[in-house]
């Protein structure tokens, strides 16, 4: 036994060693050495001057980012509930005895294909000319001008563009869940009477809390991070309310000349993501082991 | 006898709700073909007019988008690099997730799952500076050294997928195996790889879509290389002072079909790998 | 078990190897000079497209290459960082040129000989660019745009409407189109960089070009010089669409090419995008009249597209016979027609008709820089300005605009005041 043990060890650290060396050396270098730049005043290229923790001060008293903090945080909590909740059940939908089940899960799967070109054009126009006209034939006067307009609503038109988006891949994940959950389990628990929102509570959804919290942590990092919606969508605006921190971060450090500044706002992102889902992840495993 | 009539039931209602649900991807869809068909002097703001069909069906729009996307060249490149991709990926992060998910109890172990799994959170414009530089220092600002990004980008996502797939899967079936003289090497590879393969078919759709439309990594680590993948090359249609819709929508309906295509063969797998037989 | 624990390392090993065999290769010189172009305008892609294939077959001795990629920016600042320089970059006179000299990486050309053949307003422009007088010149300006306001020739003819002059007559114009029921002008503010469109043509007549430097200096603040602009351009929303943040730059190009309205004020580069929706409109453009005042009347353009020898350039006079062929009058005429641009050089060129109501400045080389040129882009003004547009507070606006000027452009600022203090005096 102790001889399967050291050589179950060695295979394993065998495995680890250079796998971990390869993601230093793409991942935690380049970090580092971009980290090194929130200490300059660079633009990026050509010579700069090292300026201490000035950035950083910066960073806690402008305006912009702190605002781009607040649109992005409720950007990700509401759209992470929106596609976990929809997602689930198109999942348990998908999975369920339908018929034309592989035409069904093609056609939800296109959302995630369609290049971001065309969904900004298309919700753009959606949004800009489509909603308003129904609105008028409806008699809502909420809607009648363009919800893209509006700096108070704005987010609102990005979050069900980034929600109509993200779904796809969320039921895939958790479509995946749901094959582990073996059959019968649910033969045992129709016996017991369970069927319906019983039998998803207490058979189905505990086997897949592993695949909840990945969800949650996925949604949770990709809708923080959020960037192409922006860019389809808003570019920002109207009146700077939907500039999210990545879209800061590129446009003011990559295409603008605030490269030292927006690495140090890129640390300090980077530190407050990892802060939140590691929080998330001991949460969701401690909930698995209770469970 | 009753219980059978209440699935009946049941299913309808879901497909109704699914039928209902598609009408939000079917509008979309429906303009993406129709502008991808139209003329640009047939395009206005209103709504009759967008909604309407093309004047005329002409695959010229295709042909064009082809042309200035030199489409075979680049969709080569799409396919080579994501096909790449997705089999390093597959192999790499499946055997790392193993090892790190049967190894939660050790405190090293785990620290390297929180430290890979963090990486996830670094934003790319950070990162894009320095491995611009790095990559051509090291001769690899080409298409391997995007392919060499990618399988380091998605590592800490897959990882935790794969680490995730495995606490449903017993320890049994390795332990069975190890009594009969397998290496933990061995073992992987006969018995936990191929069980997971509902895992790597979702793997491979996830990092296959993320790799076919990602346009930054190749942008900046390829730039001064002549070489094009399609969403590179799709860029060409677009500027700040102008943008040909209807030759990009038709760009974007070629680009969709093989990724399409790939989904639907995944899929299958994800569903016929149902461990069922195999635990307990 | 060695060697199965050797195993795992074999993905590390194979991606070794494919890496070493994927490098080595890019080297397709064949004893010819090797020059190569990246300019940032990929709209005008296919033209340079002709032209290295034009060049390429009459030169034995150079090879060029020209790439024109989308986001040339992003391109160009990787490849100087991995310190990958193109010979020569075909650039805007903007806030980033202003940045490549500064960070000196641009060679000074003043040695080149077509420079005597460039319109001296141009080069004036192209000097007023660098954040501090630096010696020698760093562009070539190739062409230019303008911005002012286009409109919709038929419907003016038909309904006998005169092109303004002064403000006082706009403001009537616009009264007298909307009294027929006819929107005056179409707005696409929903793009931010629209915003920057008029606000840019009305400034060139109401505030001095070279505010930002001032400001830099200490010598002035934008509440000053900006207030009648900012009031001006508010006097001008109501004679757009309702909702104009509603409407992006290709919903404007559409309405307008459309007939939706009489007037776009835009710059000459939208032509090609209307043209496309509507090839049969006729359009023709005037010069924004901002001041009540006919005379001092200037024309808004710069630098669209200039050419610059980097400071890597291996061979500077392959660089120059590029630049020599680009610049002949036959090769320019053809991007002019291509872009519907001004040329950047004197002489006898054909400009598009559609500048017509714009040649009188053009040619007397009467014209004033952008002024959003001299605006860092990571500051956003035109996301200001949409802003301010949207809630209409001047004051707010114009004290926000102070403000962020100066966290924006500190080090630029004490890079001025330095150069004042070791520089002023002595002048």
């Amino acid at each position: 036994m102790s001889k399967h043990e050291n050589e179950r060890k060695r295979t394993f650290l065998l495995i680890t060693i250079p796998i971990l060396a390869l993601f230093i050396c793409f991942n935690t270098i380049p970090l580092i050495r971009g980290a090194m730049y929130s200490f300059t005043n660079s633009r990026g290229f050509g010579s700069h001057d090292w300026v201490g923790l000035r950035n950083y001060i910066d960073l806690f008293s402008d305006a912009r980012v702190g605002k781009s903090y607040l649109f992005t945080i409720k950007l990700a909590i509401v759209t992470t509930v929106v596609v976990n909740v929809l997602s689930l059940i198109l999942a348990l939908g998908l999975n369920s005895k339908i018929r034309a089940k592989g035409f069904f899960r093609g056609a939800y799967f296109l959302p995630n294909i369609l290049g971001a070109l065309v969904v900004g054009y298309i919700f753009n126009y959606f949004f800009t000319y489509i909603v308003p006209a129904l609105a008028d034939m409806t008699g809502m006067q909420g809607l009648s001008s363009s919800i893209l307009s509006s700096p108070s609503k704005a987010w609102i038109g990005v979050m069900i563009v980034c929600a109509w988006q993200a779904i796809a891949m969320n039921t895939i994940i958790y479509i995946s869940g749901l094959q582990t959950v073996p059959e019968d389990v649910y033969e045992a628990g129709g016996l017991d009477g369970a069927t319906g929102w019983k039998q998803f509570k207490h058979l189905t959804f505990p086997l897949i809390i592993p695949f909840f919290s990945i969800n949650m942590v996925l949604c949770v990092k990709n809708f923080l991070m959020v960037f192409d919606q922006i860019i389809a969508l808003t570019k920002g605006g109207p009146a700077q309310s939907t500039e999210s921190i990545s879209y800061l971060i590129y446009n003011n450090g990559m295409s603008g000349g605030q490269f030292g500044f927006q690495s140090a706002n890129a640390v300090v992102f980077f530190i407050v993501i990892v802060v939140i889902s590691v929080a998330q992840m001991k949460f969701s495993s401690s909930k698995e082991e209770q469970l | 006898m009753k219980q059978t009539s209440t699935v009946g039931k049941s299913n309808k209602l879901v497909l109704v709700l699914l039928i209902l649900g598609l009408s939000t991807i079917i509008f979309p869809l429906y303009m993406t073909v129709v502008i991808a068909f139209k003329q640009p002097s047939e395009m206005t703001n209103s709504i009759s007019g967008i909604l309407s069909l093309p004047k005329v069906w002409s695959l010229q729009n295709f042909r064009e988008a082809m042309e200035v996307t030199d489409f075979w060249n680049s969709l080569k490149n799409s396919l080579l690099i994501s096909g790449l991709t997705v089999g390093f990926s597959i192999l790499i992060h499946s055997i790392m997730g193993y090892t790190l998910g049967r190894n939660k109890s050790s405190k090293f172990y785990n620290f390297v799952y929180l430290f890979i799994v963090s990486g996830m959170f670094v934003p790319f414009a950070i990162l894009m500076m320095p491995l611009a530089k790095q990559t051509a220092e090291m001769g690899l600002a080409n298409w391997f050294g995007v392919i060499l990004l990618y399988i380091v980008f998605y590592m800490p996502m897959n990882i935790m997928l794969y680490s995730g797939y495995l606490t449903n899967i017993p320890l049994a079936l390795e332990e069975a195996a190890r009594v009969d003289g397998a290496s933990t090497w061995l073992t992987y590879w006969k018995i936990i790889f191929p069980i997971m393969k509902p895992m790597h078919a979702t793997v491979a759709v996830i990092t296959a879509l993320a790799v076919w439309n990602d346009v930054m990594t190749p942008l900046i680590i390829m730039a001064g290389s002549s070489e094009n993948t399609l969403p590179l090359a799709q860029l060409n249609f677009q500027s700040q002072f102008g943008t040909n819709y209807n030759l990009a929508f038709a760009s974007y309906l070629l680009s969709l079909i093989p990724i399409l295509v790939f989904y639907l063969i995944c899929q299958k797998q994800i569903l016929n790998g149902v461990v069922n037989g195999a635990v307990k | 078990m060695k060697r199965k624990g050797l195993r795992s390392l074999l993905p590390a090993v194979c991606l070794t190897a494919l890496a070493s065999a994927a490098w080595g290769c890019g080297d397709a010189s064949d004893g010819k000079i090797e020059v190569e172009i990246v300019q940032y305008k990929p709209e005008a892609a296919n033209y340079f497209k002709t032209v290295e294939e034009a060049f390429n077959a009459s030169h034995d001795n150079i090879h060029l290459t020209i790439s024109s990629p989308n986001d040339a920016m992003a391109i160009l600042k990787t490849r100087f960082i991995r310190e990958d320089y193109p010979d020569i970059i075909g650039i805007g006179g903007d806030i980033n040129y202003s940045y490549f000299v500064d960070a000196d990486i641009l060679a000074d050309i003043s040695d080149y000989e077509g420079m005597q053949d460039v319109n001296e307003g141009y080069l004036d422009i192209a000097e007023a660019l660098e954040l501090v007088p630096v010696d020698g010149t760093y562009i070539l300006p190739y062409a230019a745009n303008a911005a002012g306001v286009l409109y919709n020739r038929e419907m003016f003819e038909e309904h006998g409407w005169q092109i303004p002059e002064t403000w006082e007559e706009l403001t009537a114009l616009c009264d007298e189109i909307a009294a027929e029921g006819i929107l005056p002008f179409y707005f696409g503010f929903k793009d931010t960089w629209t915003c920057l469109a008029p606000w840019n043509a009305m400034a060139v007549e109401l505030a001095p070009a070279d505010t930002t430097k001032q400001v830099n200096k200490g010598q002035t603040t934008f509440t000053d010089e900006y207030s009648e602009l900012a009031e001006k351009y508010m006097a001008l929303l109501p004679y757009g669409p309702d909702d104009p943040f509603a409407y992006n730059y290709n919903d404007a190009c559409t309405a307008f090419a459309r007939g939706e309205s009489a007037m776009y004020p835009i710059g000459s580069y939208a032509a090609p995008q209307i043209l496309s929706v509507n090839p049969d409109l006729k359009i023709d453009s005037f010069v924004m009249p901002a001041s009540d005042e006919k005379e001092g009347r200037t024309l808004n353009s710069g630098i669209d597209l200039g050419f610059c020898v980097t400071k890597d350039c291996k061979n500077k006079e392959a660089a120059y016979e590029v630049l020599n062929f680009l610049y002949e009058d036959d090769t320019l005429q053809k991007y002019i027609d291509a872009q519907t641009s001004v040329p950047c050089k004197k002489g006898n060129f054909e400009l598009s008709s559609l500048l017509d109501g714009m040649t009188e400045f053009i040619e007397s080389g009467n014209m004033t820089d952008y002024q959003d040129h001299y605006y860092p882009s990571e500051m956003s003004v035109d996301a200001l300005l949409q802003t301010f547009l949207i809630e209409q507070d001047q004051d707010a606006f114009l004290r926000n605009f102070d403000t962020s000027w100066q966290r924006y452009n500190r080090d630029i600022i004490r890079m001025v005041q330095e150069y004042e203090a070791a520089h002023g005096s002595a002048e």
